[in-house]
Parts: structure tokens; sequence; C-alpha cells
């Protein structure tokens, strides 16, 4: 029996040729060109832009308008967090049968002497905390990089871009993204051609 | 970060400080010098023994900032750092001012019975921890020891500057090689000398007390008052519309950072020496923080984890905080305090163990020692680019930017 096939709504579901555009893409061959048009290209209005480099250029986000990284925010939370577990645990794990306030839960610690010093004391407990600062930060930013930036990913639009794989190696790439509310593709490519870029191209999404 | 960038503004200014400002700054130098060494004077005249143990903290002071530069010097060189070299001039000048320590140490050496209690042959025989140290602890010894360091670091620290000046006009990597090649066992004398130094300056005051780690925290602490030093001193540039377009703000986030780094080190060093001092709990290591934890000393001892890192370290944790030369210059004046206030602290404890004194002249010797030390520094601008122009990576530094 034959079921009728909306053509429509199939190719809207799919996104079959709807000619969804991601940006124009332009490179260039030297990081300080890159930096120097980014800047331009920012000065004429646009706001979504974004840089491909072999290697961090220094001053590209100052210049394409990358806002602050709130990662810093994440990790500071974690860090502190890292901190107090430490404190906590150590604490915990000196407190003996003697501590009432722990034994109204049923909880109890392990204390051992080791060399007559307290069952607590912060001189001794900052080597952890400190270790476990450093964990919890190390933690905090490796995996809140990659959630921010939404790897890992196996598939990017700009991958369409015909000298995309030259941005791991000699080429600086530039785009202006075609969400960008000034974006036309043929004026964004002019656009890009004008501050000098090579090889532009309007890049399928 | 790239070799290729031109200059644009760069290659018109002359870098060269304006003589009549030159003169005025080294009046002004000159005038504080005067004055304090009166006041040395009038002070030795009244209470020789404080004037001794102060000047002791003074000393200690501008030689540590002398030694912190040396060593940045030759670090920055080694690892071939282009984002400093706008400001490496002003560190070489303090670098320059190492030497003078060997003139600045000369009072000292007729007030070692006030400093020093192994110098009385009583004391020393009385102790047969100070007697078996007999032959590294007399004043003979202690003499040769301090003239010694102070001849090696003068010529290190004046080959390193020798070069780095004549390549202002050879603009030649020759000389970067040369200082390179000095560099390395440069860091070593650092280090290794240092430490001695700071036993013989510092721990001797003590001599019973033992701690290996000491050098490395008289070091760490001098390293960290060079670098506010630096800033500082660009920052009034600065103010004088001195090079600003060769120190720019990327730079003052650089040395943000260090200053930052620095605190964490210093902290690091001085844990590390609490922290095994605390847990071995052996008698000639517990005294000096026995010492400290008596009488009005315990409050100061309790402060200094909070003004040497809390206090600078979440404050500089901020990226904007090391991007503003308000934060900036506050926190490397806040070092530069906190760093005599910690000499006063490993000095003064010994002998006067009730708790801190704090005495005039504590004020007078350090702005002696200072401003001869600032005189050192301020004539190296007369004759000598305020930026090290034939540095090749100089055109580099101009456009450093932080990633």
């Amino acid at each position: 029996m034959a079921v009728p096939i909306d053509i429509d709504t199939l190719r809207d579901k799919l996104g079959i040729g709807d000619d969804k555009v991601y940006g124009a893409m332009g490179e260039f061959a030297e990081p300080e060109d890159l930096v120097k048009a980014g800047r331009k290209i920012r000065e004429m209005g646009y706001t979504r832009i974004d840089a491909m480099s072999p290697f961090p250029v220094h001053g590209i986000d100052d210049a394409i308008g990358v806002p602050a990284s709130k990662l810093g925010w994440i990790v500071i939370f974690f860090s502190l967090t890292g901190t107090a577990a430490a404190l906590l645990l150590q604490w915990y794990a000196g407190a003996g049968p003697l501590n009432t306030f722990l034994l109204k839960f049923g909880l109890s610690g392990y204390p051992l002497t080791i060399g007559g010093k307290p069952f607590f004391d912060l001189s001794y407990s900052i080597p952890v905390d400190f270790e476990l600062t450093i964990l919890f930060t190390a933690f905090a930013t490796f995996i809140g990089m990659f959630a921010i930036n939404g790897l890992p990913r196996l598939y990017h639009p700009s991958m369409n871009y015909r000298n995309a794989h030259r941005a791991t190696d000699d080429r600086f790439l530039l785009v202006i993204e075609a969400d960008d509310p000034n974006f036309s593709p043929a004026k964004a490519a002019d656009d890009l051609r004008s501050v000098g870029a090579r090889d532009v191209e309007v890049v399928e999404g | 970060m790239s070799q290729h960038t031109i200059s644009e503004h760069g290659s018109t200014e002359s870098y060269q400080l304006e003589q009549s400002r030159w003169a005025a700054g080294r009046n002004s130098l000159f005038f504080i010098a005067l004055v304090s060494a009166v006041l040395c004077v009038f002070g030795y005249i009244q209470n020789p023994e404080r004037f001794f143990r102060s000047y002791t903290v003074a000393f200690t002071y501008t030689t540590g900032i002398g030694l912190g530069a040396w060593f940045f010097i030759m670090a920055q060189h080694l690892s071939g750092s282009a984002a400093s070299v706008t400001v490496r001039r002003i560190m070489e000048n303090i670098m320059v001012t190492l030497p003078v320590g060997a003139l600045l140490f000369l009072p000292l050496a007729f007030g070692l019975k006030d400093i020093y209690p192994w110098s009385h042959p009583d004391i020393a025989a009385a102790s047969p921890e100070i007697r078996a140290k007999g032959p590294f602890l007399s004043e003979t010894w202690f003499l040769i020891r301090t003239y010694g360091y102070f001849v090696l670091w003068s010529i290190w620290v004046f080959a390193i500057y020798h070069q780095s000046t004549k390549q202002d006009t050879t603009r030649s990597a020759k000389q970067m090689h040369v200082i390179s090649r000095f560099s390395a066992p440069g860091l070593f004398l650092v280090v290794v000398v240092g430490t001695l130094a700071a036993y013989d300056w510092l721990m001797s005051i003590q001599p019973t007390w033992y701690s290996t780690i000491f050098g490395l925290y008289y070091l760490s602490g001098g390293a960290l008052s060079f670098m506010a030093v630096t800033t500082l001193v660009a920052l009034a540039f600065r103010r004088a519309g001195i090079l600003k377009h060769a120190i720019t703000k990327e730079h003052y986030h650089d040395l943000g950072k260090w200053l930052f780094a620095l605190t964490a080190f210093y902290t690091y060093i001085a844990f590390a020496q609490y922290l095994l001092i605390w847990y071995a709990n052996i008698p000639e290591e517990t005294q000096f923080y026995r010492l400290r934890s008596q009488g009005g000393w315990f409050w100061l001892s309790l402060s200094m984890p909070v003004i040497r890192f809390i206090i600078p370290f979440f404050i500089l944790l901020c990226r904007g905080a090391k991007r503003d030369l308000t934060v900036i210059g506050l926190i490397a004046g806040w070092s530069l305090i906190v760093e005599a206030v910690d000499l006063f602290w490993v000095v003064m404890p010994v002998h006067y163990p009730n708790g801190p004194q704090i005495h005039w002249l504590d004020f007078a010797t350090l702005a002696f020692t200072l401003s001869v030390c600032g005189l050192m520094f301020w004539s190296r601008f007369r004759k000598h680019k305020m930026v090290p122009v034939g540095n090749l990576r100089f055109e580099q530094s101009l456009h450093f930017e932080n990633a």
C-alpha cells in the first residue's frame, strides 16, 4: 500500500536542498594579517566572526571580539569545592568516637596517632588541601573547556571549506558566520576579499 | 610571537631620558640619600646597637632586590623571552645595584657583635652547636665570604650589563649569545651562593638554628620585591609620560602575572619550611618558630600568611586585576612593604624576644640603602637608552600581546 509522502516535509526534516549557509570563509598566510583583517571585519559591523589557526594567535580574541571566557568562574567554584572536600575529609577521618556531633548521625572517623600530632590540624592538612584543589581545578578546566566548546564533535561545517585542512598547517582562516544579522553571502564574501583574504568561499552548513 | 612584525611607531622614538628630567631624578635621590645618611649617623651615635640591627634588614632588603633582578635577567635570556624586552633595561639597571651591596655592607662589618651572637667568644664557647660551626662562623671568614660573594656576583652582573648596553649600538646577536653563556652558570651562582649568603647574613643571627630551604626563602622574597620595584618604576615612568608606547598594558599584565606567580612561589617555600619544621619537631629547627610565637611576635607570625599570601594572591587571581594599572601598582607597593616586614620578622626576634619594637632607624636605614641603590640605578639612564633597542626581540616585544 502506498504511503503518501509529503516530499516537502521530508526535505525540511533532512535539511536537503535548503541551501543552508555556514558562512563566508577566506584564508591568510600570516597571523598578523589575520589579526588586522579580523579587526577590520569587526569594524564593518559584523559580530559573528570566527578564526581558525594552527597555533594560538596573540591578539585575535580582542580583534574579532571574542567575549571573555566563563571558564574561570566554573574553575574557581570547583577549586574551592576541592579545598572544602579536602578539609572535610581530613577532619572527618580524624574525628574520633568522642565526636558527639558525628555520632548523632551514626558516623565515626578513623583517628590515628601519627608522630604525636593532633587528629586534625590545619598545618598538615594543607598539602592535601593543595593537591585536591589542584585536582579539582584540573578536572574542571579540562571538562569545562570541552563542554563549553561542545567537544568532542566529529563534524563542523567549516570543514566544507576547500582549504580547511590548512588551518592545521600553514594558513589562517577567517569566517563571517551566517547567523550574523548583517550577513548576506555575496556581500560577506566581498568584504572578506576587501580585507585581503584569498580563496574566499561561501561555505554550506 | 612572530619575527616579521615591522614597527609602526617605535623607530621614531629615541628612548633616551631627557637630561633635565634625569638631573631632577638624581637630585631628589641624592637629597634622600643625604638626609637618610645624616639620620643614620645620628642614630648610630645615639643607639649603635639598634642602628646595626635595623641596617641588617635594610641591607638584606636591597641586596635581595638586586639578586632577584640578576636571576630574572639570566632566566629571560636563557628562555629567549621576548615579552619582557621593553622592561629589560629597567630590570638591568636594578641588577647593577647588586654590586653596590659591597659598599652598603661596610658599616655592618663594624657591628657584627651587635647582630651575630656567635661573634661573642663566651656565647660561642657555651654552646656546643656554635662551637661545632667554629671555623665557619668566625668574623674573618664571615667577611671574606661576604666579599667573595660580591666579587663573584659583580663579575657576572657587570659582564651581562656591559654586553646588553653594547648591543644598543651593535644590534648583533653575538651579545645575546654571550649573555646566554654567562647565564647558565650564573643561575647556579644565584641559588647556591645566594643560599650561602642568606645563611651568613640572616640565618646565623640565630646560630643554633638550621633550615636548608632558608636560602630560597630569602631569594624568593627578593625576586618578588624585584618584580614589584620593576612594576612601580615602569608605572612611575608612565605617569611621567615616558615609555608609554614601549611598556603597554600587555607588559603590565605580564608583570602582574609574575607578581602573582612569585607570591605563590614565596608562599610555597615559606610554607614548606614551616610544615617540615612543625612536623619533624626537632629542637634545633623549631626554635625559629618558637621564638616567633612568643610575646608580641605571635600576632605578627599569625598575620604573615594573610599579608604575604591571601591578600595579594586572591586579588591577583582575576585577569582584570592584573590588567588594571592601579591594582598592579597597589599590589606591587604592598609586596615591597610586606617583604620589609618579613625581613624584620626574620632579623629582630633574636634581639627583641618580647615583641616587635619599631624604631625610626628602621625607616632611616631602609631609605638610605634604597636611595643609594636608587642612585646607581638612576645613573645608568644618563648614558644608556631606557630600553634595549639593540635586542633582536625588541620589535617583537613592542607588539607583544597576551593570549
